[in-house]
C-alpha cells in the first residue's frame, strides 16, 4: 500500500495531504533553500545539488523522515521509479549558457534526469531497482504497473512518482510504496492518479 | 573460454601491430588529426590512425558511423583468431558496449541543422542510438540471435564480456562475441573537457604529478565459447573467464569514493568468484585513468586488497587513452595477450609514485614471464565499477 506521499506545489509542501512547509513570495531557489533549512538535517550536498535533485531529495526526506527503510528492509529490496517532462532541461539550459564562458563542472554532471535518483538513493542507502522514465505527463497506469512488476519479487518498498522542474514551473508527486504494510490508499492506476490530481492545482 | 581476440586502437590495427607498439614503447596518444574540433592543437588524445572513409574502405562497409566501423573491424579479427568453423552452428550473440553511439554521425548533421532547421542530412542521424551500432556490427559479422548493448560509462565492455560469460556458463549460449566500440566525438571532448580531467599533455597514470586524462578510441572484441564448442571445434583456448563483479561506488555522479569502496569490492568480489587468492593474480591491467580522482582511489583499494604483496601492474591507458566504452574490451584483449606471450604491458611517463600510496607500476615491457591470471578493471562514471580475471587453462 501507499504509505506516505509527498506534494510540492505552490510553494508548499505537503506530506500525506497535510501542509508541512509553505512559504509564498519567494522564488523556487530559495523556497528550496528555506524548505531545506526547515528541516534541520546536516547534509550540506544539497548546496551542491541541481533544483530537479533539490526537489527529489525535499520530497524523498518528507517519505522518510524520522524512519530508516533499513530498518525494515535491505538496500536491495528498496526500488526507485521516477518519472517527469521536462528530463534534466532546466540544468542542460542553465549548463548551456555557462559553457559560453566556461563550462562548469558543478553543474555539467546533473545535466541527466536520473542525477536526483541517484542522490536519493546514496542519501537513504537504497541499492534496489530502479528506473526513470520521461513522459509528457503523470502516468499513473506506467508508474502503477511497472512498479507492481518490480516489486514482484523480493523488492519490498518503493519510492515511485513525479519529480519535474522546468524554470519556475514544478511539479512533484513522490509516494512510498510498501508491499506488506497498511497504509493511506492501496497502489493501483485509480488511487495514483486521484492523489496525484487532488492536491493543489491552483498554480 | 576465451577463443579469439581482435583490437583496434591508436596503437595498432591489428593483435600484432599492438603488441609490436607495446614491446617497442611506442605511445599512440599525440594532436588531433582526425577529429574536427576547436581544441584541435591543444588536447592531445589517441586516435586510431585511419580515417573514416579508409576504415570504411577496409571493412567493405558504406561509411556508417565511426563506432560501428571501429567495432566491425575488432570484432572480426576477433572471429578470424578464434578459428570456429562458421557462426551459424551454434547458437552465437553478439554483446557490445559502446557509449557515444552514432553520434560522430550526429555531430556532422547538427551544425548545418543549427543554422537552418530544414538543413542537415537526415541519413547521419539514423545510427546515432547506441543499439543501431550493434545491428550494425552484427549484420557484418554475420550474427543474428540474442544481440545486446551495454552503457555504464568507461565499465561498459567488461560488463558486456560478463554478461556473455554468464550467457554461456548458465547454457544459453554456445558463442559470444562481447566487447565494446567508442569512437571520439565532440561531445565526449567537450564533456570530458568541462569536467576538467583532460591533460592538456601525455597522461601520467599513477605518478604524484597526474593531471588527467587522453580520450581514445578503438574496439575489443572476445570470442568466448562454450567447453562443448571448444572441443567440437577443436579450439586451443589459452585462457577463461575465471571471475568478474559488477559493484557501485554510489558516491557520485563522476567522481570515486577516496577510498575506492566500489572498487575494492569489484576486486573483491571477482577474486571470490574465480575462487583465487590476491597471491594467484600476476598482473593487473589498471583502469588508471591518470585523474587525480581515479588513480587514488584505485591505488588506495589496491593497496587495501593486496597489501604489500602487490601483483605487476600497469596502466596501458598511457598507451591508447581512455577509450570509454571500449576500454574494457581493448583491456580485456591485452589482458588475453599477457597470458598468452607471457608478458607485461609498461605504464609509460611513470616517474614518481603518489605519495599517499608509493605504488610503482610496471615501467618496461617485459616477457618471458608466467602469467597465469590477470585481472582488469573498469570503473564508470555512475560509481559503476567492474572487475574481471581471465586465468590460464592448466593442460
Amino acid at each position: 500500500m501507499i504509505t506516505h506521499y509527498c506534494i510540492i506545489r505552490d510553494q508548499n509542501i505537503v506530506l500525506d495531504g497535510k501542509v508541512i512547509f509553505s512559504e509564498k513570495n519567494s522564488d523556487l531557489d530559495a523556497f528550496l533553500l528555506n524548505a531545506y533549512a526547515s528541516l534541520k538535517v546536516d547534509y550540506p550536498k544539497f548546496y551542491k545539488m541541481d533544483n530537479l535533485s533539490k526537489l527529489g531529495f525535499l520530497a524523498a526526506e518528507m517519505l522518510l523522515k524520522d524512519r530508516s527503510l533499513l530498518n525494515d528492509y535491505a538496500p536491495e529490496q528498496v526500488a526507485l521509479v521516477l518519472s517527469n517532462a521536462h528530463s534534466s532541461t532546466d540544468t542542460d539550459r542553465r549548463y548551456t549558457l555557462s559553457s559560453r564562458t566556461a563550462p562548469s563542472p558543478a553543474l555539467f554532471v546533473y545535466t541527466l534526469p536520473n542525477i536526483v535518483a541517484g542522490e536519493i538513493c546514496i542519501r537513504h542507502k537504497i541499492k534496489g531497482e530502479n528506473a526513470f522514465f520521461v513522459a509528457p505527463a503523470f502516468d499513473p497506469a506506467l508508474m502503477a504497473d511497472y512498479t507492481d512488476m518490480v516489486m514482484a519479487g523480493d523488492t519490498g518498498a518503493s519510492i515511485g512518482g513525479w519529480v519535474d522542474v522546468l524554470g519556475g514551473h514544478y511539479d512533484v508527486f513522490l509516494y512510498l510504496h510498501e508491499k506488506n504494510k497498511a497504509g493511506l490508499a492501496e497502489h493501483t492506476t485509480g488511487q495514483l492518479k486521484e492523489l496525484y490530481n487532488t492536491t493543489l492545482w491552483n498554480s | 573460454m576465451v577463443a579469439g581476440t581482435g583490437v583496434i586502437s591508436a596503437i595498432g590495427n591489428s593483435l600484432p601491430e599492438t603488441l609490436h607498439a607495446f614491446q617497442q614503447k611506442k605511445s599512440g596518444i599525440g594532436a588531433i588529426t582526425q577529429l574536427e574540433t576547436l581544441h584541435k592543437n591543444v588536447l592531445p588524445v589517441g586516435e586510431v590512425k585511419l580515417s573514416t572513409e579508409q576504415l570504411a574502405k577496409i571493412t567493405k562497409q558504406p561509411t556508417i558511423t565511426r563506432t560501428a566501423l571501429l567495432g566491425i573491424h575488432a570484432a572480426r579479427e576477433a572471429i578470424a583468431s578464434a578459428g570456429i568453423s562458421s557462426l551459424k552452428k551454434w547458437r552465437t550473440g553478439l554483446i557490445s558496449a559502446t557509449t557515444v553511439g552514432g553520434m560522430d554521425r550526429t555531430e556532422d548533421f547538427f551544425q548545418p541543422f543549427l543554422q537552418n532547421p530544414s538543413q542537415g542530412r537526415l541519413r547521419d542521424v539514423v545510427h546515432h542510438a547506441c543499439g543501431s551500432t550493434t545491428e550494425l556490427i552484427a549484420e557484418a559479422i554475420g550474427v543474428n540471435g540474442f544481440l545486446s548493448t551495454i552503457n555504464t560509462a568507461c565499465s561498459s565492455s567488461v560488463n558486456s564480456i560478463m554478461l556473455a560469460s554468464r550467457l554461456i556458463r548458465q547454457g544459453l549460449l554456445d558463442v559470444v562475441v562481447a566487447g565494446g566500440t567508442d569512437a571520439l566525438t565532440k561531445f565526449t571532448l567537450n564533456g570530458f573537457n568541462s569536467l576538467m580531467i583532460l591533460d592538456k599533455e601525455p597522461c601520467r597514470p599513477f605518478d604524484a604529478t597526474r593531471n588527467g586524462l587522453n580520450l581514445g578510441e578503438g574496439a575489443g572484441f572476445l570470442v568466448l565459447v562454450s567447453e562443448t564448442v571448444a572441443a567440437r571445434e577443436k579450439i586451443e583456448a589459452i585462457c577463461h573467464v575465471s571471475g568478474f563483479a559488477n559493484t557501485n561506488d554510489a558516491y557520485h555522479q563522476t567522481a570515486s569514493s577516496p577510498e575506492g569502496r566500489g572498487s575494492f569490492a569489484a576486486m573483491q568480489q571477482s577474486l571470490e568468484v574465480s575462487g583465487l587468492s590476491t597471491d594467484d593474480i600476476d598482473y593487473i591491467n589498471l583502469h588508471g585513468t591518470g585523474t587525480v580522482n581515479n588513480d587514488q582511489s584505485e591505488g588506495t583499494a589496491i593497496n587495501r586488497l593486496f597489501s604489500d604483496k602487490k601483483p605487476k601492474l600497469s596502466s596501458t591507458k598511457s598507451f591508447t587513452g581512455h577509450t570509454l566504452g571500449a576500454c574494457g574490451g581493448i583491456e580485456a584483449v591485452f589482458s588475453v595477450m599477457a597470458i598468452r606471450h607471457g608478458c607485461v604491458f609498461p605504464n609509460l611517463r611513470f616517474q614518481q609514485p603518489m605519495p599517499e600510496l608509493g605504488i610503482v607500476p610496471q615501467v618496461e615491457f617485459e616477457s618471458g614471464l608466467k602469467i597465469r591470471n590477470v585481472m582488469s578493471n573498469s570503473f564508470g562514471f555512475g560509481g559503476n565499477c567492474s572487475s574481471i580475471i581471465f586465468s590460464q587453462i592448466q593442460r
